[in-house]
């Protein structure tokens, strides 16, 4: 039995790409780049990025489980190298939720930071960029001056959808090898996963009997309340 | 004189006012004039030919057939209104007159004069009588269009032109005639088979003389002939084009059933680099034709739920604006969003009533499909129908849930898979919705409690099973239907499956009509077929204790692509011991409930949603329960009623569910369903 | 010295409760602990918050600090540790401190771990708990190096109840004329309701078509939700009748969340309903119908009247 399609980028990130795609569209950005730091097996993934309207691919070799402040070391070389105007990238990972790497990134390189942004604009001809940020406490609007990094919210934008063509014409085009070698940089991870195991079970479909009896399932053994 | 003398001399005599120099005129303008159309025809031709060759029928036999049906019995045309009868009349009329007076022609021309005796008087009093008709079908036509006024009729200068000019035809004829009968001096006993023309005569000219008589035939007759040649040239800038283009596409329209989407072929797509259509010269020579074929009768319009709804859909404005594109623009120059908008394109939900509709068999769902291949192709789609189909890729089916979760909804249920009974009888395909919609879980629950009383030999795929791709083909991702439908057919036939029944009319139409497209040929029953066909050979058997009145909605993909409206009814009125009440849309000319299409996962305002006018219908017949035959139907219309006045007091069920209903049971007769697959919830 | 710097997060008027959480993390990681209030204005706030057993509490008061901007808190914060020799920054897990801290670690050069759920600490050495793949799975984790960033899980830490002697409140020197400019704050649009916003809500308190009406919705539904301290949702349907905006619509084509706990009083649970809270961490369903679709994927169900059940359970939330 073939498996399911392995192509999936990260929804976050898509929405990043897509973002990206649209700033080109609408004459803003020159030419948009996509980076990934995975082992070769990723290359469906980012042909699918690819497929999606990237002008370029990058790719750096790694096999490593790398935790975030490792992630952003390597982008801080490729971003050194590419010198892009504007980092854009999704606001978590769907492996580990870490929510991090892009504020890292934005510390190491010393560049404003928009994060969980819904919404951009560029002002003063594509010197500062207008972000509005969804947050605990409502939306916030910030301006930061370019270069800067962005993370993008779920409400950005609704990514385009990749379709088998699209994936095909994607496959001749080439994606750029990089080795944390090239680029200069060694990191090693600082974290270490001792164990694993399933997170408690939800448990189905249980019927109570009265609202005490669901405030206590509630407090004491879902610990929600 | 006598009965024998007086048939002796009737006949007549052709051209008989008409100078041999005259004659010869008239030949000449009546062969201009048809030349001139030939001449706008094969520039029309022209035009059809930027299209990509082929997507016709071959068959001549098949052409035939679809003549005698369609084009000469009109099939379509028929209908309990004035459109359809002043057709009649026209197309009648028009057709016999041409017939007569080409016989007429030839009878003047060729070797034996066959024109006199009893062929003469019938033929005379047929013409008459089709001549009428065709006067009174051009009354009928110019009241409608300027009385009735019926909006999806459309209105043009020309088409008044039009209908004038075939009255004026018909007039000047019956002239023509009652004046040539007084300057002739037919007799009574003749005459009287003329009978409008000798009307006209006694009415009008009865103390006419003959020297003026002679005069004004003549000049009618020159209007006459005239007008003729006026209509030759007017029918490829008029609606009557349709006489012409219509009968031609009917013929060779390509024979795929209803319901069944014309596959792509990857080489194809290498090839070309372009995926469905994007310019006009993408669309075939057939289709580019069918345009033409459109008379804008606007019956498709009329049965369009997208139209009824609100949205910006009109299939004939589609096929109207394709051909208005094909006639001012290159074949080269894109259609999408300035002759189609991408809005147009996604409210179709592929019913094909308008299909069902067209007089000439114009196939419009196959011009939305093309169209919209070519947007999911450029990734023009986003939201709730992209996540639907990139879930289909990953998860196969669309509805986001684990692959693992395939059988969640038999929890408590003893259901036999392939693996368990390896030796089954049909496969139980559950289809996507079925299994994941907790709805519809309700559905397969009830099926298989009734299959199991049958003691019917079946089993389930369980977690091979994979959405069939009917919703990726049907938003236009043909290739991910490809790929699902070869792993599907891979997997069924590695099961040695031969029969299948399934409760989803949209998984039936596409397992049994699409898949042999690809090496699955398989007898495929929808569950309403097979439980109707339990009942009645007495293995199921129904205490008819449901409870009446209710009523039951076709499903589009039951009803209208596979003609099976007798097996719901059937289990309906052995369910409820009444007969099923019937709302005004009903059977094959049911009512889409708006989900079809993929539109199933597309967001609808409140006031456009196509499921709220069909509660409505529903509301009215007084049932208490609205029965249905599909899980998209299920769960639209139960959301519709749940919105509409007196919409809460009517049941939304599925036909399995109210048969087990009639014998005392319920869906969940058994132990609650539990999830099957570990928590999905963030610890 | 100290151990922990522990940043909290306020509105301008007083500190969130939620951020106190990440005070009893640091008490968990043991040694001494600093609380940091950063902002313009803020000594009554920091005032506010003498009583939670830290060795100091730290205060940077400045207008360049009005608004959190990440570039100049992150630097101050990281400033602030190295000061103190802090191992640990930690905070309470929300779009402030996810904002910020990571930047603060990247400064430091030091790892992160956020969502942090329990700590233990073995043979001297910290292990952290935290959650996987959507919440699918649980890590047990430790950290290499000198200092770390955690953020603590709100409702895994439970806020300490203020006691004990008063600490003192100390400034924090830093040059507010290097701080990064980079950021301008433009404004923010508070919303009108109290609420917190449907996507970052702990809770979602939903309600369907049963409701009837404006009033009603607003009574209970809202009700409950502001007795959670929760967001409030609704079905499409409930929105389609006018009960509740657009805004709140949850579902496949409205907003999907997935908060800790989900609460759908009168809400059949139609698929496209579904779709929208199937991560949700717990759900819970009030509905009169015991069939209905939605009790099949909630944890907990209450079958009965919401119009008498929800108002009870309001009553018994707040006691």
């Amino acid at each position: 039995m073939s498996e399911a399609r392995p192509w999936i980028i990260n929804p976050f990130d898509e929405i990043a790409i897509e973002e990206a795609l649209r700033i080109r569209e609408r004459g803003e950005a020159r030419e948009v780049v996509g980076v990934t730091i995975a082992p070769s097996a990723a290359e469906e993934q980012i042909r699918a990025a690819l497929a999606m309207g990237l002008d370029r691919a990058l790719r750096v070799d790694d096999r490593r489980e790398l935790d975030p402040y490792a992630v952003a070391r390597i982008l801080l070389a490729v971003v050194r190298q590419e010198k892009p105007d504007l980092v854009l990238m999704g606001k978590q990972a769907v492996d580990d939720d870490a929510n991090q790497v892009g504020q890292m990134l934005a510390g190491l390189l010393n560049w404003p930071q928009a994060t969980f942004v819904s919404k951009i604009e560029f002002l003063n001809g594509g010197q500062r960029a207008q972000c509005t940020r969804e947050t605990d406490r409502g939306l916030e609007v910030i301006a930061v001056n370019l270069p800067a990094v962005v993370t993008t919210d779920l409400r950005l934008n609704e990514p385009r959808y990749v379709s088998l063509p699209g994936l095909m014409k994607a496959r001749r085009r080439p994606i750029e090898l990089l080795t944390c070698q090239q680029l200069a940089v060694e990191v090693q991870p600082r974290t270490t996963v001792a164990a694993t195991s399933p997170a408690p079970r939800r448990s189905a479909g249980l019927k109570v009997e009265s609202v005490e009896d669901l405030l206590v399932r509630l407090r004491q053994h879902e610990k929600v309340l | 004189m006598d009965a024998a003398a007086s048939l002796q001399v009737s006949t007549r005599e052709v051209f008989g006012n008409i100078s041999p120099w005259m004659r010869a005129a008239f030949y000449g303008m009546v062969f201009a004039s048809l030349g001139v159309l030939a001449w706008q025809v094969a520039k029309r031709a022209r035009l059809w030919r930027q299209g990509q060759p082929g997507g016709f029928a071959r068959d001549w036999r098949l052409w035939a057939r679809r003549l005698a049906v369609f084009a000469l019995a009109q099939k379509r045309v028929h209908r309990k209104s004035l459109g359809a009868a002043l057709h009649v009349l026209l197309f009648s009329g028009f057709v016999v007159l041409t017939i007569g007076t080409t016989l007429l022609m030839v009878a003047d021309q060729g070797p034996v004069n066959f024109h006199r005796g009893w062929y003469y008087l019938f033929y005379e009093l047929i013409m008459d009588v089709f001549g009428v008709a065709l006067c009174l079908g051009c009354l009928l036509a110019l009241h409608r269009r300027g009385f009735r006024r019926p909006v999806a009729l459309g209105h043009q200068t020309r088409d008044w032109a039009l209908l004038g000019l075939l009255l004026a035809l018909g007039v000047t004829g019956f002239l023509v005639e009652a004046l040539r009968l007084h300057y002739t001096q037919v007799e009574t006993g003749v005459a009287r088979w003329s009978v409008m023309g000798h009307f006209v005569n006694l009415i009008l000219f009865p103390k006419l003389d003959l020297a003026t008589a002679r005069h004004l035939h003549l000049g009618f007759w020159w209007v006459h002939a005239v007008l003729v040649a006026a209509l030759f040239v007017s029918i490829p800038v008029t609606r009557f084009l349709h006489v012409l283009t219509g009968p031609v596409n009917i013929a060779v329209r390509p024979d795929r059933p209803v319901g069944v989407l014309a596959p792509l072929r990857l080489e194809e797509v290498e090839r070309t680099g372009r995926t469905g259509v994007a310019v006009l010269g993408d669309f075939t020579r057939q289709q580019l034709l069918s345009f033409d074929a459109c008379m804008e009768c606007g019956r498709c319009e009329e049965a369009c739920p997208a139209w009824a709804s609100g949205k910006p859909l009109s299939p004939k404005a589609v096929v109207v604006d394709l051909r208005q594109a094909m006639t001012e623009r290159p074949a080269a120059r894109a259609l999408h969003g300035g002759v189609i908008g991408a809005d147009t394109l996604w409210a179709c939900t592929m019913c094909q009533a308008c299909v069902q509709e067209c007089p000439v068999l114009i196939g419009h769902v196959d011009l939305i499909s093309d169209l919209r291949r070519h947007l999911v192709g450029e990734g023009q789609i986003a939201g709730p129908p992209a996540k639907a189909m990139a879930s289909v890729g990953r998860q196969f089916n669309p509805y986001g849930r684990p692959a693992t979760e395939r059988l969640a909804w038999s929890a408590g249920l003893p259901v036999p898979t392939v693996e368990t009974n390896p030796d089954f009888e049909y496969l139980l395909w559950v289809g996507c919705a079925a299994a994941f919609d907790p709805r519809a879980q309700k559905v397969a629950r009830s099926l298989v409690q009734l299959l199991h009383e049958a003691q019917v030999n079946f089993a389930v795929l369980g977690r091979e099973e994979r959405c069939t791709g009917d919703v990726a083909r049907r938003l236009g991702d043909e290739f991910l239907f490809q790929e699902l439908a070869r792993a599907n057919v891979e997997i069924l036939n590695g099961r040695k499956v031969k029969k299948i029944v399934t409760p989803c009319p949209h998984c039936f139409n596409t397992l049994q009509n699409e898949y042999p497209q690809f090496g699955g040929h398989y007898q495929v029953q929808h569950h309403s077929q097979m439980l109707a066909d339990l009942v009645r050979s007495g293995r199921l058997k129904s205490a008819g204790k449901a409870s009446a009145p209710v009523t039951l909605h076709d499903a589009c993909y039951l009803a209208r692509a596979n003609s099976e409206t007798a097996a719901p009814r059937a289990l309906l009125q052995s369910a409820t011991g009444t007969p099923v009440c019937e709302m005004p849309r009903h059977g094959a000319k049911t009512f889409c409930c708006g989900a079809g299409g993929g539109r199933m996962w597309f967001e609808e305002a409140p006031t456009q949603r196509v499921s709220r006018l069909r509660a409505v219908e529903a509301t009215q017949t007084g049932a208490q329960t609205l029965a249905t035959a599909c899980p998209f139907c299920l769960n639209m219309m139960s959301d519709a009623m749940a919105g509409t006045p007196g919409g809460e007091q009517l049941r939304v069920l599925d036909v399995a569910e109210v048969l087990l209903e009639a014998r005392g049971r319920t869906a969940n007769a058994t132990t609650r369903a539990e999830p099957a697959a570990p928590g999905t919830a963030k610890a | 010295m100290i151990q922990t710097l522990v940043i909290l997060e306020h509105d301008g008027h007083c500190v969130k409760r939620a951020s106190l959480s990440a005070v009893a993390l640091a008490r968990q990681l043991g040694g001494s602990y600093a609380l940091g209030v950063l902002g313009s204005g803020v000594a009554e706030i920091a005032d506010s918050v003498r009583s939670f057993g830290a060795s100091v509490v730290l205060v940077a008061d400045h207008p360049a600090l009005a608004e959190p901007r990440a570039d100049c808190y992150a630097a101050v914060i990281a400033e602030t540790a190295r000061q103190r020799g802090a191992s640990t920054v930690v905070g309470t897990s929300s779009t402030f401190t996810k904002d910020i801290l990571p930047r603060v670690a990247a400064l430091l050069d030091a790892p992160m771990l956020s969502d942090v759920m329990a700590v233990e600490i073995k043979d001297g050495v910290p292990c952290y708990q935290r959650p996987l793949s959507a919440g699918s799975l649980c890590a047990t984790v430790k950290l290499q190096g000198d200092v770390r960033v955690l953020t603590a899980r709100g409702t895994a830490f439970h806020p300490p109840s203020p006691n004990g002697a008063p600490s003192p409140v100390e400034p924090i020197a830093f040059d507010a004329a290097s701080l990064p400019n980079g950021t301008q704050f433009v404004s923010r649009e508070r919303s009108t309701s109290t609420r917190p916003d449907l996507t970052e809500a702990r809770v979602v308190v939903s309600g369907g078509r049963p409701l009837k009406d404006k009033e009603t919705f607003e009574r209970l539904i809202g009700g409950l939700a502001d007795a959670l301290g929760g967001a409030v949702g609704a079905t499409r349907a409930a929105v389609d009748a006018g009960m509740a905006p657009n805004a709140c619509q949850v579902g496949q084509t409205g907003t999907v969340v997935a908060p800790e706990l989900y609460i759908a009083v009168g809400v059949s649970g139609a698929i496209q309903h579904l779709a929208g809270i199937q991560d949700s961490r717990v759900i819970v369903a009030i509905n009169r119908d015991p069939d209905a679709p939605i009790f099949q994927m909630a944890n907990y169900g209450l079958v009965g009247d919401l119009h008498a059940l929800v108002p009870r359970l309001i009553e018994a939330v707040r006691a």
